[in-house]
């Protein structure tokens, strides 16, 4: 367990020295990003069982909480680790990739890495950085002009963002005197002015929300998912944007718990799943439903955290661990259906096993017992109908009609798939570009989704007790034990 | 194991040879058979069906901290047996020559029967449910179960099916929201915890609640103005599929809203609101809109001129019907709503039948295109013939006694013009259901029609028999009424009193088996006078001449295009498409909104909100 900056280092390293060890041999720098996730995989996975009585805190090099870099390990952490390294291992495609977009990869997996483990604002920030330097890298891959279109405004929205959150990091240690996490969570609400912590909490949400789709600040998304590879997008809609929703998580939880907080995400969680929504019922091609429908689903997360307590965090993680084990799996899918929906029509007579798994995928997205997704979004509402309150009633009619909205542009598309194609001269018969491996990745994610609405149960509770260690702000403070009251 | 466990993994094994093997002949036998084991299995249960115990299952499941258990009261067990039934019944038809024919066309028969045996499973599910939860997973399945059916037609009838699916969804969620908000309030699933509760909350809470779930189950039924889905997904949804979904499915909502609203909310809440003081309470908007259900509808119906949409039509208004007894809440009205479900699934299904039996050998449903079949399907005619009579609410057939009770208890309650709503709507009945009979048996056979012949048994079995029901239940209804004093006990509703021939209340009393010893000595006495006369010469339709002209099949006689021409000349300035035209404005409303979303994405400078809410915060700061 003390090694577990491993997690950062080696991924870093791995990418400086790529470029050195490809003109050594191509098959090295080939095999070698690969071997050396599934080897951090495997070397994380039994780590799980360390923390499962409690989460362990880690002074880098020994130096204690204020002053050294501590990280913060609990089971949320590993588990997002866990399925950061897998999500990448199964959808990256090493024989395609050239050598530098495979640095970047490890750049962008080692510094999501540092985020999920780091106990330290400052430092989370830093790899933040970092991680948004490798995705424009990785994002502007294809060199079209859409794609420097698109990542040139992702990139405009993304540093202006960091730099408001560095302002709002400022603004913390100017009241406090301290960036790190548990020293943060020991202040009272009367420690520090409340206007002050709002302030900071908006800018900083303001920096992280960009990767995390937050509303207003997911304008970058459609065009970037549109544009980059498909891989790419599914690797930014399913992971990265549930490490950036971790920071917000550890906000709310350790720094944040005030009602207005939970207003001003309430808000942008309602508007955001109301316009990604909306704005997916008038798309007309799938990458782009895809990414406004993911930025919907965001907004639904966040509208869980709105909640106040651990019910909230509970339906927020629920609801992400779902979008992230299914968004990919869809994203795959837009690599050979990334067009223009009316030219998708009749592929059900030739992919038959896609379209079914992707109706399968779907059905769990909107929510139809007994599949998990049904049990996520039962989570929210029961916990939105707790709340007192016109703004969480207005959050439990959003979350009513976009799911209406949802529900009629994608078995509109489940119609387009499934409708015969006329045999006109000018109709040539609709051959894609079939990928085997795609099908069976669609399969394992559709596998697991079936498996674990066999296993509700046993899935709920285990859920449960991640969100309770995870939820647990005087359990953190114990854990980390600062020396220095600020 | 108990009787309730057997019926429910009976129900789900089901779908086993039907997705296995329901291409084949045998495969789709063996499902039929395992819906006859069910329906034994319901037999079984038969005391559940007079009230007097419930069913529970021994195999409970436990979801966050919450037991979801299985149970089956009488209410339950009697739409069971009519889902049972029914899908008995359509499976049968399908199993034979239909399921052949509708496989050579390019269509998956082992995609039907699996949704089939979905939808039946789904229902029972559903039945079952103990507790809001299990009620609202089985809610969902049934919705899903019957988007899947409704699919598996052409393209128009997918096209239905998903605008079937957009209201379904928004009904299903507005009761997920419901059940959120009563769990909240409650924090337990099961109906008799909700009971307790809710006659402690205030009246406001108590009608958002009765609000959410009476549109959701209101829009499964199908009540205007939530009914523009339904009539096309019915009838485009294949033959038999269409004869199950019409008899039964729509009913499920008023199952929930007996359940939800009747049983564990109660109708009180809805008296006491009054909209008009004194005058006109929320209840009686509800039973106006229930009554605007019989007639509009059935108007529709009567101006359609496909012989599955006319019936789908119809469809709507009975529900109306049905709606309209079950919230007059006494003995005599709700029993007429409750006994209305069961002969309308008994006559709707029979029709059904007998109209796919036209398609299957005439190969079309337009009623324009048809005519004379009944020298060539003669027990299709007679299937046909039971069923309107059943339908139009006429003795001896069931559907009368129903209606009869309806009717008597709205003039006992004081409600003449919800009487005359309701005549007028009959009236419409019986004039479409005549255009239905005569346009596709009677008049002149067409030439194209002349090698036609009756329907295999696989096919006309099935529609003697309920016909035979339809008939049996309309001479001795105290056979069904014994149920629905079951379903009136189990949802705290003061049961009728009846006998074998009828009901005997001082309100009122009819004796069936009089009516109908009665009419059946006129006819005697008919056949009497006929058979007595002279010996009956018997001719072909064409054996005849018009004009000092011999007809020939090719000449047309007999129209029946635009039939109710004088009719439409005085009503037709009536259907304005009030509906549709509100629909596409919602449909217009919400593309504005979504293009004005995206015109949100597109816009060039984002980074300029942030720098507004930078500023903004700022400003706070300092």
């Amino acid at each position: 367990m003390q090694q577990i900056a491993l997690l950062v280092a080696v991924p870093l390293l791995g990418a400086f020295l790529l470029p050195s060890l490809a003109r050594v041999h191509l098959l090295l720098a080939r095999w070698g990003v690969p071997l050396l996730l599934l080897g951090l995989l495997l070397w994380t996975v039994p780590l799980l069982q360390q923390v499962e009585s409690g989460a362990v805190a880690i002074a880098i090099g020994h130096f204690a909480a204020p002053l050294g870099i501590s990280f913060y390990v609990d089971q949320l952490a590993l588990w997002l680790v866990i399925l950061l390294l897998a999500v990448t291992l199964l959808i990256w495609p090493v024989f395609k990739s050239k050598v530098h977009q495979q640095s970047l990869l490890l750049i962008l997996i080692g510094s999501a890495c540092g985020i999920i483990l780091s106990g330290d604002i400052f430092n989370i920030y830093v790899f933040y950085e970092l991680l948004s330097v490798a995705s424009f890298g990785l994002v502007v891959e294809r060199r079209s002009g859409a794609a420097y279109a698109a990542t040139l405004r992702y990139l405009v929205v993304s540093s202006v963002g960091t730099v408001l959150a560095l302002a709002g990091i400022a603004l913390i240690y100017n009241a406090t005197g301290t960036l790190n996490l548990a020293d943060l969570a020991r202040l009272e609400s009367s420690d520090w002015d409340r206007t002050k912590a709002i302030a900071a909490f908006t800018l900083l949400i303001l920096g992280f929300g960009v990767k995390a789709e937050l509303f207003p600040l997911n304008q970058w998304v459609p065009e970037v998912y549109g544009a980059a590879s498909s891989r790419i997008a599914a690797l930014m809609a399913g992971v990265i944007s549930k490490v950036a929703l971790l920071i917000i998580i550890r906000l709310v939880v350790l720094l944040f718990p005030y009602p207005e907080v939970h207003q001003l995400l309430m808000v942008l969680a309602i508007a955001g799943v109301l316009f990604g929504e909306l704005a997916a019922w008038q798309s007309r091609d799938f990458t782009r439903l895809l990414a406004y429908s993911s930025m919907g689903q965001l907004g639904l997360v966040f509208m869980a955290l709105a909640i106040p307590g651990e019910a909230g965090v509970l339906a927020a993680v629920a609801l992400a661990l779902h979008h992230l084990l299914i968004k990919p799996a869809l994203f795959l899918l837009a690599e050979s259906w990334g067009r223009s929906l009316s030219q998708l029509r009749g592929l059900w007579y030739t992919q038959p096993l896609k379209v079914a798994l992707f109706i399968l995928l779907i059905l769990s997205l909107l929510g139809v017992p007994p599949l998990p997704g049904f049990w996520a979004k039962w989570l929210l509402l029961s916990g939105l109908a707790s709340l007192d309150g016109s703004l969480a009633a207005m959050a439990l009619a959003v979350v009513a009609v976009a799911t209406v909205v949802e529900v009629s542009y994608l078995f509109n598309l489940v119609r387009i798939l499934v409708d015969e194609r006329e045999q006109t001269v000018q109709d040539v018969p609709l051959t894609l570009p079939h990928s085997r491996v795609t099908g069976v990745l669609l399969s394992l994610a559709a596998l697991i989704l079936v498996a674990a609405s066999f296993n509700i149960a046993a899935v709920g509770q285990h859920l449960q007790q991640i969100v309770q260690q995870a939820g647990d702000r005087q359990h953190y403070i114990a854990v980390v034990k600062p020396e220095i009251k600020p | 194991m108990m009787v309730l466990d057997q019926l429910i993994i009976i129900a789900l094994l089901t779908l086993l040879p039907a997705a296995v093997a329901g291409r084949t002949r045998t495969g789709a036998w063996v499902a039929t058979g395992f819906y006859a084991l069910q329906l034994y299995l319901l037999i079984q249960m038969a005391g559940v069906g007079s009230g007097y115990m419930v069913a529970s299952s021994v195999m409970p499941i436990v979801v966050w901290q919450q037991t979801i258990e299985l149970q089956m009261s009488a209410i339950g067990w009697f739409f069971a047996v009519i889902t049972v039934g029914s899908a008995l019944a359509a499976s049968c038809f399908a199993s034979g020559s239909w399921g052949e024919h509708y496989r050579q066309r390019g269509n998956s028969l082992g995609a039907f029967h699996t949704a089939l045996a979905l939808n039946v499973a789904a229902m029972l599910l559903l039945l079952s449910a103990a507790d809001i939860l299990m009620l609202f997973i089985g809610w969902e399945l049934v919705s899903w179960a019957g988007f899947l059916l409704m699919f598996l037609g052409g393209r128009a009838a997918r096209e239905a099916a998903l605008h079937y699916l957009t209201y379904a969804i928004a009904g299903a969620m507005a009761i997920f929201v419901a059940v959120a908000l009563i769990y909240s309030h409650v924090g337990q699933f099961g109906f008799e915890a909700v009971l307790s509760s809710v006659t402690r909350w205030s009246l406001a809470q108590q009608l958002v609640v009765i609000g959410l779930l009476g549109f959701g189950f209101l829009i499964k039924m199908g009540i205007m103005p939530f009914h523009l889905w339904q009539a096309a997904a019915y009838a485009e949804a294949p033959g038999p599929g269409a004869a199950f979904l019409g008899a039964i499915s729509a009913r499920m909502g008023l199952f929930a809203l007996m359940v939800m609203v009747v049983q564990v909310v109660s109708l009180t809440p809805l008296i006491k609101t009054e909209l008009v003081t004194g005058l006109f309470s929320l209840r009686d908007g509800l039973l106006w809109m229930a009554a605007l259900t019989i007639i509009l509808p059935t108007y529709t119906a009567l101006k359609q001129n496909d012989a599955r949409w006319l019936l789908a039509w119809h469809g709507i208004g009975q529900g109306g019907y049905m709606l309209l007894g079950i919230l007059l809440a006494d003995s005599m009205g709700s029993a007429g709503g409750i006994l209305h479900i069961f002969n309308y699934a008994t006559y709707q299904l029979l029709l059904f039948l007998a109209v796919t039996a036209v398609v299957f050998r005439a190969g079309t449903a337009n009623l324009n295109q048809l005519g004379g079949l009944v020298t060539r399907m003669p027990l299709s005619f007679l299937a046909m013939l039971v069923g309107i009579i059943g339908l139009a609410g006429i003795p001896p057939m069931n559907g009368f006694v129903s209606k009869w009770l309806i009717y008597r208890s709205l003039i006992t309650e004081g409600m003449p013009l919800l009487f005359v709503a309701t005549v007028i709507g009959t009236l419409g009945t019986i004039l479409s259901v005549y255009k239905l009979i005569h346009n596709t048996f009677l008049g002149q056979l067409r030439a194209e029609h002349h090698e036609i012949r009756e329907v295999p048994i696989s096919m006309w079995l099935p529609m003697m028999l309920l016909a035979a029901v339809v008939f049996i239940t309309g001479f001795m209804p105290g056979l069904a009424l014994e149920w629905v004093a079951g379903v009136q006990v189990a949802v705290g509703l003061k049961p009728i009193t009846y006998t074998l021939g009828g009901v005997e209340t001082i309100n009122g009393s009819l004796n069936m088996i009089f009516v109908v010893s009665v009419l059946f000595f006129g006819f005697g006495v008919g056949a009497l006078l006929f058979y007595s006369g002279n010996r009956s010469h018997r001719v072909n339709q064409l054996d005849n001449y018009a004009g000092g002209h011999f007809l020939t099949s090719e000449t047309r006689y007999h129209y029946s295009a635009d039939f109710y021409a004088g009719l439409m000349h005085l009503i037709g300035g009536w259907y304005r498409g009030s509906f549709l035209w509100f629909e596409r404005g919602v449909v217009m409303t919400l593309s504005l909104f979504s293009n004005g979303a995206a015109l949100f994405y597109r816009s060039i400078h984002p980074s300029l909100y942030l720098l507004a809410t930078a500023v903004l915060v700022l400003y706070m700061v300092v």
